[in-house]
């Protein structure tokens, strides 16, 4: 660094200015770790730190890894691939041991922080060596060590991900009956990372057969295993193709099993097996129907009803709203049938009440669909608790929770529309809801940058002001300033917005306003 | 899976009126990106000590990256910072307001526009003698026209305005505006139904001087009418936008 040649002064200079680039780079790579960070805590992949049988129990270091600890962190791993290749082509006494305790040490250094040293090891050359390890009749140990590792590579980055390719027939085939469980967890859980990737990995596996393997893992009552293969699972099923939906809810046993675990598992094992749900519903038509036929609906709103762990009620309340929106025999059974009904509701009410904002607005949107129903589901909805908490949370709540609300209060509003004819107004909703102050929520609405909000508050105003009665309409849009509201769409960039707000204005607000005052 | 669109009833007018119908969302829909963002939060919440803090900083995080909002208002497209932010920005930067007849207007531009067009007598003598002073309201075009209704033609032309667009609106008065019209109004009755019939029957020079009496220092809207009834909170319609209408057209406060 500093010549020691160089006066003092200059010698300074330099150190300061490498004290300097230092810090920067520190403060780079934090700004770099930070990010990173949260793609990792959002992506769908899970990194493995702890066994699968728990019994590897170390420290977890501390995350923010500065540079020269990374860089020997790489430099171990290196060495750790290094060694394990030696032991492979090793055939001799001890082979088995040698192999396995290389293997130790490459997984050690890959569970250690949140950011393993993913590149290294595949700059080595450890996938060829690693699937070598998954050879047919190698001892467990060694399959568990190897699928671990693989499990923590395929936790990253998408080109890592895509690095198990060589790997995955040998992980799918592990998963069989025949292997021992913790192997056939841990392999899963490699799997489930893959298939967290993206469509084309998830059709590779598919076409591979991964799915019949993991289906049955999913069928006995309890361990930890059942609940690994529930998530990967859901990873291998979410589509944006169908087919995979459909072929799980075929498989022998798998209905019965996700009732089974609706009905009695853990909050744990529930929640991935909700999760299953969720795509089934959102996904299949067949797997809707098969559901519906069930008892699964009860199951769910019993689910939604008792639970409060948030990571359970997040699925179950999305599979309710999928298998409400998608089906209108679903939603009739819900709403109508004996014994669901109240429940449901009132379920329904406990998320708006949440503390949550997922479960508020899904909870909303539900509410909303349901309101889209017959006068019968809307009068439920309007005589229940739900209103004034919708009406309280038309004015607080966050903006895309508002939305949501405006839709179900909307909905409570307008009658179903017979065939062609015109929908027709619930005089008597819209006039208690409007007299109890939803407008100036609308009026919000209106005033938003949001298209679609702002487009719900003008058809919401438009309903006020054609159907309350006498003629109050247009006095109650202007107290709460809903003719500047529309004003504001006159240099508005959609068109859409800027002639339904233009129309109202003229309609209502033309120059004989205010005459007969 | 495709959201479930009911088919809008439209009214005679037009109106898209509001239509119950279900809403389905495909399991990847940016709808349902917090819950799915939350499941995995919760998921890596015991292994990477992830601290009530930082969870609400990603999920906020995530709101405003998946939302690239701008300024919808013509011509600005300012980036906003959240969907809160646009209720500032916009006061800040959209609402230049007329001081004679409160109409508001989205820039100063705009304004100016209005100002000279609506309350300036000299502007209208201008008109009156065949100068090009109705200028073409998008920024940069710079083309001027005769009146207000090739002006209006020229919009819809060049810059694909809607046919519905008039920039110059006939809107109501806000409701102290109509009190203070409707006091005004019941003094002066009889003194406005003469001089209303009479700038009826001037000629051009004879409605120049009309309206640099009502000069633009008067702070209300004026409450002469040019059409048979009094309205109230009327505002002022340029003779040549009349006669623009045709013989056949209603008087100005009539509904369209």
């Amino acid at each position: 660094m500093a010549d020691e040649n160089l006066p003092s002064h200059r010698r300074d200079s330099i150190k300061s200015s490498v004290g300097n680039v230092a810090a920067h780079r520190r403060r780079q790579h934090a700004v770099t770790v930070g990010k990173e960070r949260r793609e990792a805590l959002v992506r769908t992949k899970r990194l493995c730190r702890v066994g699968v049988s728990g019994d590897a129990v170390f420290s977890l270091d501390n995350d923010m890894m500065i540079d020269e600890e990374q860089s020997v962190l790489e430099v171990q791993t290196i060495s750790a691939v290094e060694e394990l290749k030696i032991t492979i082509s090793y055939q001799g006494k001890g082979a088995v041991l040698k192999r396995v305790t290389a293997l130790r040490e490459l997984r050690r250094l890959l569970s250690r922080s949140e950011f393993p040293p993913v590149e290294a090891a595949l700059k080595a050359g450890a996938i060829p060596l690693l699937v070598q390890c998954l050879s047919f009749g190698s001892p467990d140990e060694q399959l568990l060590e190897a699928a671990w590792c693989l499990t923590n590579i395929a936790a990253g980055k998408p080109e890592e991900t895509k690095a198990l390719l060589p790997a995955l027939p040998l992980l799918v085939a592990h998963l069989g009956e025949k292997s021992s469980l913790p192997v056939a967890e841990q392999c899963a859980w490699a799997l489930g990372n893959v298939a967290g990737e993206g469509k084309e990995l998830r059709e590779i596996l598919l076409s591979q057969g991964a799915l019949p393997p993991l289906a049955r893992m999913m069928l006995p009552n309890k361990g930890s295993t059942v609940r690994t293969a529930a998530w990967a699972l859901s990873n291998l099923i979410k589509g944006p193709d169908p087919r995979a939906a459909t072929e799980l809810i075929k498989c022998d046993g798998v209905l019965d099993a996700i009732i089974r675990h609706l009905k009695k598992a853990d909050e744990d094992l529930a929640t991935e097996v909700a999760w299953i749900v969720v795509y089934l519903s959102a996904l299949s038509n067949v797997a809707t129907s098969m559901l519906v036929e069930s008892n699964l609906l009860q199951l769910l709103v019993e689910r939604l009803a008792s639970s409060n762990s948030l990571q359970l009620l997040i699925p179950v309340l999305r599979s309710l709203g999928n298998l409400v929106a998608g089906d209108a025999h679903t939603m009739n059974f819900l709403v109508a049938g004996h014994g669901t009904k109240d429940n449901f509701i009132a379920a329904l009410i406990k998320c708006l009440k949440s503390e949550h904002r997922v479960l508020k607005k899904e909870a909303a949107w539900v509410l909303s669909n349901i309101a889209a129903g017959s006068i019968e589901h809307k009068q439920l909805i309007y005589s229940s608790e739900a209103v004034p908490v919708l009406l309280r949370l038309l004015s607080t709540a966050p903006f895309d929770i508002r939305k949501e609300v405006a839709y179900v209060l909307g909905n409570l509003c307008v009658a179903p529309s017979e065939g062609t004819g015109r929908p027709n107004l619930i005089l008597e909703h819209l006039v208690s809801l409007v007299g109890r102050g939803c407008l100036s929520g609308f009026v919000d609405l209106v005033r938003s940058a949001d298209t679609e909000a702002a487009r719900l508050g003008l058809q919401f105003m438009e309903l006020v002001l054609r159907g309350m009665p006498n003629n109050d309409g247009p006095k109650l849009v202007e107290i709460e300033d809903g003719i500047d509201a529309m004003e504001r769409f006159q240099f508005h960039e959609n068109e859409d917005l800027r002639n339904m707000a233009n129309e109202l204005v003229d309609k209502y607000f033309g120059v004989d306003y205010g005459i007969d005052e | 899976m495709d959201k479930a669109m009911g088919v809008e009833k439209r009214d005679p007018l037009g109106f898209p009126q509001w239509s119950p119908v279900r809403r389905r969302f495909g399991p990847d829909a940016p709808f349902f990106a917090s819950g799915n963002m939350e499941r995995e939060l919760l998921a890596k919440q015991v292994a990477l000590d992830i601290i009530e803090d930082e969870k609400q900083q990603l999920e906020n995080m995530e709101d405003v990256e998946d939302r690239e909002i701008f300024c919808p208002i013509v011509g600005c497209g300012a980036h906003l910072n959240s969907l809160d932010g646009f209720e500032d920005h916009y006061n800040a930067r959209h609402t230049a307001s007329c001081s004679v007849c409160s109409r508001v207007y989205p820039t100063a531009r705009l304004l100016g526009i209005h100002v000279s067009e609506v309350h300036d007598s000299f502007f209208q003598a201008k008109v009156a003698r065949g100068f090009a002073m109705y200028e073409c309201l998008v920024e940069g075009c710079g083309i001027k026209l005769k009146s207000y209704k090739s002006r209006q033609q020229h919009l819809i032309d060049k810059h694909k305005f809607p046919v519905s667009f008039e920039f110059f609106k006939k809107t109501h008065a806000s409701k102290k505006q109509r009190q203070k019209n409707q006091r005004k109004l019941s003094v002066h009755k009889t003194e406005e139904a003469s001089s209303a019939m009479q700038v009826e029957e001037e000629t051009i020079d004879g409605l120049v001087s009309a309206v640099s009496k009502l000069s633009t220092s008067d702070n209300s809207p004026s409450s002469i009418s040019f059409g048979r009834r009094h309205t109230r909170g009327f505002t002022f319609v340029p003779r040549a936008l009349q006669r623009a209408r045709g013989p056949d057209s209603s008087p100005a406060g009539a509904k369209r």
